[in-house]
């Protein structure tokens, strides 16, 4: 392996981010050290000192307190939302790319009109048939992603159908489903991993935008998005409002990205 | 017609104690007729304007801006007084159902064509089909001799108010949306979707002092935020919706701040009709269960009049002092309360609130905040703003909402909606005694007396605890010091044409 | 010759039925979501009467299902209505609105080309030397920042320390092309930094990949210098394979570019696309609908297109 950045070193920070915000979310489900939605006028957007090691909002609750608590809306959104493209972007990716023809056009299309379709306005649908929460919003934004699975999986497999060992295989009568479980899936790692991991970002983004028209987490609750569009009235006094969520989710999509390249890196040095 | 009723014009309800105005307020000296003539003024505003013709034209926003374009027979002034414009006298009948005016001679529309009294019978009649507030005009008359005589079914000593309706020219009725011809200091130029509007200074204008500046450009800001950075950058010269917050920001050697109570009324709506909002001890359990001060200091930085009734203190003397500092905080007796009602260990309700006014969703956090010490559990929904007017405004399919109520300048306005079958009471409030009070209000002609039927009114919606009323919001306007003469209204008005530029530059 | 022709008019087939799609998505959509237009214009001072009357005229008292219909029509032939909130020609609307939205992600894209191509040039030639290892290290942590954050951090950054306020400084090109330029400077950054952190990965792992491959042997041991092996076989050859992860990029980049437009507050596409929602303005909403969709599959056509030129030469090496 002549990898510049041993793989190991990917496992290592990555873990060690990841490990600092599952710490903040096991923190937060049993404890905070002020009420994450007790609003105080005379605390008002402090800077971070001793008491408040984050700071205080303009409603004068603790930041440290909330960035604990919103980590489980920002992983809750993200995973459930990717999740849910995933499960529509792979089957459909996989049969537009395995079988191409008409099947593919017609999910083409589809995936298509689907990016071009504003997500915000799908959200509004959820939300106008079932009610602003947050479930809603996440099954919204997997449909809004799942096109970019979809795309991923259609021309990888696409690739891949011209590799000799699934021309192989494919003469030797193995059936679709185990050709794509066993030889198109994992080989799909490594391009999957990183579109997952945008995916997560992109989704955490996403969700902060739709609580700008009062979709996604509801107040008071939080997640680092909606903290984020919220701090944005306050980005030139308070600026610890921006940094701690940004860093927060910089530390959760880092984190993960180092993972994913650590894997990705890990099955090409395997495979070869 | 009396000689007795013969008046200076001066609109007695409508007169005006500005003790509120913060003491940073530093007013246009209109006394001083000093100033540069020349220049011009960017103003931010917020909102998309959409409505360029004055007599169906509702949003505040748009109604700001056409204040420059077009004039009525009255003018407010920035104390909220009436003022001569193109009427120069009127008399009113003894039982408030004649109203004759003089028409000022002498002034010009935007397109060189002269005001007369055809113009006034034509557009007074326009209003009648449009507006709801001269739906009981029986007869307009021209009398010749420029003035005009207007004839109403049933007495309304309310009236003279709206005679601040726009004058247009006769038979422009079917363009004026896009001609936007009136008579104001400023003629309307150009408008470009999502970028502003642009007025330059009427040559003509009757007042030949006004208006100083050449041109006048009203800039479409995304949001609050938006508009102050702008206002920093130097790109907007005047911006009314300023925070205290970022009014504190502010450069003072490079911008004068203004504050005004902005005569509007923030409350949290409960929908009198839904359980357990239709028992009005929880009403009153909530309102003594909240800190308006506290919510004030949070979501405004304190600039706001706590408000315990369904009127903002800057209407003046149609509002009843007394009702000040009614309901305390006191958590014991809201509790107490709540339990006589069934609620001992209190409820679930949910607030919904649209999701483009921050004030609003703040607001809604704190109110959630305070009233989980009395066991409340209140939930927040945002919505946008469409669906908020479809489903809460429209559709008062709701349980407690937190809005404010704008209206113009009239008492009688802000109290109306709560008759029980007003099409506006959202809150579907109902109660017989305040149906007759407001029946009456119109028909009663002495001032005095119908201030005293708004005070019972006022009373009755806080005993009743019609909804939970928080706040007056102050309008903060940030004016660079390029410009001078701004003066700040207490309704949704930007006078330009006092603003000029300053001496020294 | 005809074969091309084909699948050109099966493109533009695809393009109709895809645009069609999505209209009759928004129609659904706007039939179930709740608000008025003529409501939300007039706001809550507004009488019943008064209201009722605005849908007079706005002509909204006619079933969605008919004004759709008719909507669908007159789009065919090319005219797209007038804006209800705006009373203005949608098609007007929009290409005022264009020059920021284009005009931001083309900037973006160059950029974007600027600084991966050498960045990557320079850390393939030595993978993990320090400067690779610095320049990796900073890509990684510029692609984990969301544009958004990223761009209220810029904000920040430009306002308090260079004293330069951005936000909202909008110039049209046809007034002052440098200001138009200047003012989407910025914004365009923002857009930009994630993107250039994942084209330079691409661009890196492929570069890599080609230096070690038997034509660069072959050409080092003929005696051509570096730069030249560099100018001449690998950046060639990178860009051949990166034609893909650019595609990928740029409707990214159009994506990031609505949301960056929102904090910086510039009149683009993504601000007129809220506001047409916020104001329940079905014309408005339909055209900048259809082009958005317009835009996104010329991209995606022309990315297939190369593709589809260049890939006999990916497959013949690959398969040697």
């Amino acid at each position: 392996m002549r990898s510049f950045n041993g793989p190991k070193r990917y496992l290592i920070t990555g873990t060690i981010l990841l490990s600092i915000v599952t710490a903040f979310f096991l923190i937060g489900l049993f404890w905070t050290p002020y009420g994450i939605n007790s609003t105080d006028s005379a605390s008002k957007l402090m800077a971070p000192c001793a008491e408040h090691i984050f700071g205080t909002d303009n409603l004068g609750r603790d930041v440290f307190s909330r960035c604990l608590v919103a980590s489980r809306y920002t992983l809750l959104v993200s995973f459930a939302g990717v999740a849910t493209a995933l499960l529509f972007g792979t089957f459909t990716g996989l049969v537009a790319g395995y079988y191409g023809g008409w099947r593919d056009k017609v999910i083409m299309i589809l995936s298509n009109g689907v990016m071009c379709f504003p997500g915000i306005l799908l959200a509004l649908v959820a939300v106008a048939i079932f009610g602003a929460s947050m479930f809603n919003v996440i099954w919204a934004l997997g449909i809004v992603f799942s096109p970019t699975f979809a795309r991923v999986y259609r021309s990888g497999t696409i690739e891949l159908l011209d590799r000799d060992y699934i021309l192989q295989a494919k003469i030797m009568g193995v059936s679709p489903t185990r050709i794509t479980l066993i030889h198109i899936l994992p080989n799909l790692m490594p391009q999957v991993i990183p579109a997952v991991i945008t995916g997560l970002a992109n989704m955490t983004l996403f969700e902060s935008g739709m609580s700008y028209l009062g979709l996604g987490v509801q107040p008071p609750a939080a997640s680092y998005g909606k903290m984020l569009s919220d701090a944005q009235s306050y980005m030139t006094t308070a600026p610890w409002l921006i940094i701690f969520p940004t860093l927060m989710l910089v530390c959760y999509i880092l984190g993960l990205y180092f993972i994913s390249e650590w894997i990705r890196t890990s099955v090409k040095g395997g495979s070869r | 017609m009396s000689r007795e009723s013969r008046n200076k014009i001066i609109a007695g309800a409508m007169t005006l104690a500005l003790t509120l105005s913060a003491a940073s307020c530093k007013s246009g000296d209109a006394s001083e007729n000093e100033g540069i003539y020349g220049g011009e003024a960017v103003v931010g505003i917020t909102q998309e304007p959409m409505i360029f013709d004055p007599h169906t034209v509702e949003a505040a926003g748009d109604k700001e801006i056409l204040f420059n374009v077009y004039e009525g027979l009255f003018k407010y002034d920035s104390q909220g007084a009436l003022q001569p414009c193109l009427a120069t006298d009127y008399v009113i009948s003894d039982d408030s159902t004649e109203f004759t005016f003089t028409i000022r001679e002498g002034v010009t529309f935007h397109d060189g064509s002269e005001l007369d009294t055809g113009d006034v019978v034509y557009s007074l009649n326009r209003a009648a089909e449009l507006m709801a507030e001269f739906a009981d005009v029986t007869d307009i008359t021209d009398n010749g001799d420029y003035t005009v005589t207007v004839t109403l079914g049933t007495p309304n000593a309310e009236m003279l108010s709206n005679f601040t309706v726009a004058i247009i020219p006769e038979g422009s009725g079917d363009t004026i949306g896009e001609t936007r011809i009136g008579t104001g200091p400023f003629v309307f130029t150009s408008y470009e979707a999502g970028i502003g509007i642009v007025l330059t200074r009427n040559e003509n204008y009757w007042n030949p002092e006004l208006p100083y500046l050449d041109q006048v450009t009203f800039k479409v800001c995304a949001d609050m935020d938006s508009g102050f950075l702008e206002l920093q950058s130097g790109a907007i010269d005047i911006f009314p919706y300023l925070t205290t917050d970022k009014s504190q920001q502010l450069d003072t050697s490079r911008f004068d701040v203004l504050s005004l109570g902005s005569n509007m009324v923030q409350g949290l709506f409960l929908n009198n009709a839904v359980a357990p909002f239709d028992d009005v001890r929880v009403r009153e359990a909530l309102n003594l269960a909240i800190n308006r001060d506290e919510i004030i200091n949070l979501t405004m930085d304190g600039a706001g009049l706590p408000l315990t009734t369904a009127m903002s203190p800057v209407m003046g003397e149609a509002y009843d002092t007394s009702l000040d500092g009614t309901y305390a905080q006191d958590i014991e007796r809201a509790s107490e309360l709540l339990a006589e009602a069934g609620y001992p260990d209190g409820f679930d309700m949910t607030i919904t609130v649209p999701s483009n006014y921050l004030v609003h969703v703040n607001t809604a956090v704190a109110l959630a905040d305070q009233l989980s010490a009395v066991g409340i559990n209140a939930e927040i929904e945002q919505v946008d703003w469409a669906t908020w007017l479809d489903r809460v405004y429209t559709g008062r399919d709701f349980q407690s909402t937190v809005i404010c109520l704008t209206s113009n300048y009239a008492p009688y306005e802000v109290i109306s909606r709560y008759e029980s079958s007003a099409d506006n009471n959202f809150v579907n409030y109902s109660n017989p005694e305040v149906d007759s009070i407001i029946e009456q209000i119109p028909l009663t002609v002495d001032n005095t007396e119908r201030n005293e039927l708004y005070h019972q009114l006022l009373g009755y919606l806080t005993e009743d605890a019609a909804s939970v009323y928080i706040q007056d919001p102050y309008s903060i306007c940030a004016v660079s010091r390029r410009l001078e003469g701004y003066e700040l209204y207490p309704m949704y008005v930007q006078d330009m044409s006092t603003v000029h530029l300053a001496e020294t530059n | 010759m005809s074969s091309t022709v084909r699948a050109t008019l099966t493109k533009v087939c695809e393009f109709l039925l895809t645009t069609l799609l999505v209209s009759f998505f928004t129609f659904a959509a706007f039939s179930i979501i709740p608000g008025d237009p003529a409501r939300i214009m007039l706001g809550t001072e507004a009488s019943e009467e008064q209201v009722e009357q605005l849908r007079v005229e706005l002509g909204l008292n006619e079933p969605l299902a008919e004004r759709y219909v008719k909507w669908l029509d007159n789009a065919f032939r090319g005219d797209f209505g007038t804006s209800l909130s705006f009373n203005t020609s949608v098609g007007d609307l929009i290409s005022s609105r264009l020059p920021v939205t284009l005009g931001m992600s083309l900037i973006a894209l160059i950029i974007v080309l600027l600084v991966s191509f050498p960045m990557a040039a320079i850390c393939s030639k030595r993978p993990g030397k320090p400067l690779d290892k610095a320049l990796s290290c900073a890509g990684h942590i510029l692609f984990a920042i969301p544009p958004f954050a990223l761009s209220m951090m810029l904000i920040l950054f430009s306002a308090n320390v260079l004293g330069i306020f951005t936000a909202g400084r909008y110039t049209a090109p046809s007034v002052n092309f440098g200001s138009y330029l200047s003012s989407l400077l910025l914004p365009s950054f923002c857009i930009a930094l994630p993107k250039i952190a994942m084209t330079f990965k691409f661009l890196r792992a492929s570069m890599i990949e080609y230096s070690q491959g038997d034509f660069v042997r072959t050409a080092k041991s003929h005696g051509l210098t570096d730069l030249r092996i560099m100018m001449k076989h690998i950046i060639p050859n990178s860009m051949v394979s990166s034609v893909t992860v650019i595609s990928l990029v740029l409707s990214d980049i159009m994506g990031g570019s609505l949301i960056v437009e929102q904090v910086f507050n510039l009149p683009g596409l993504g601000r007129l696309l809220l506001t047409s929602i916020a104001r329940r303005d079905f014309p408005l909403l339909s055209g900048i609908v259809f082009y958005l969709a317009l835009i996104t599959v010329i991209l995606y056509f022309l990315a297939d297109l190369i593709s589809a030129l260049i890939d006999p030469r990916i497959r013949d090496r690959r398969n040697v």
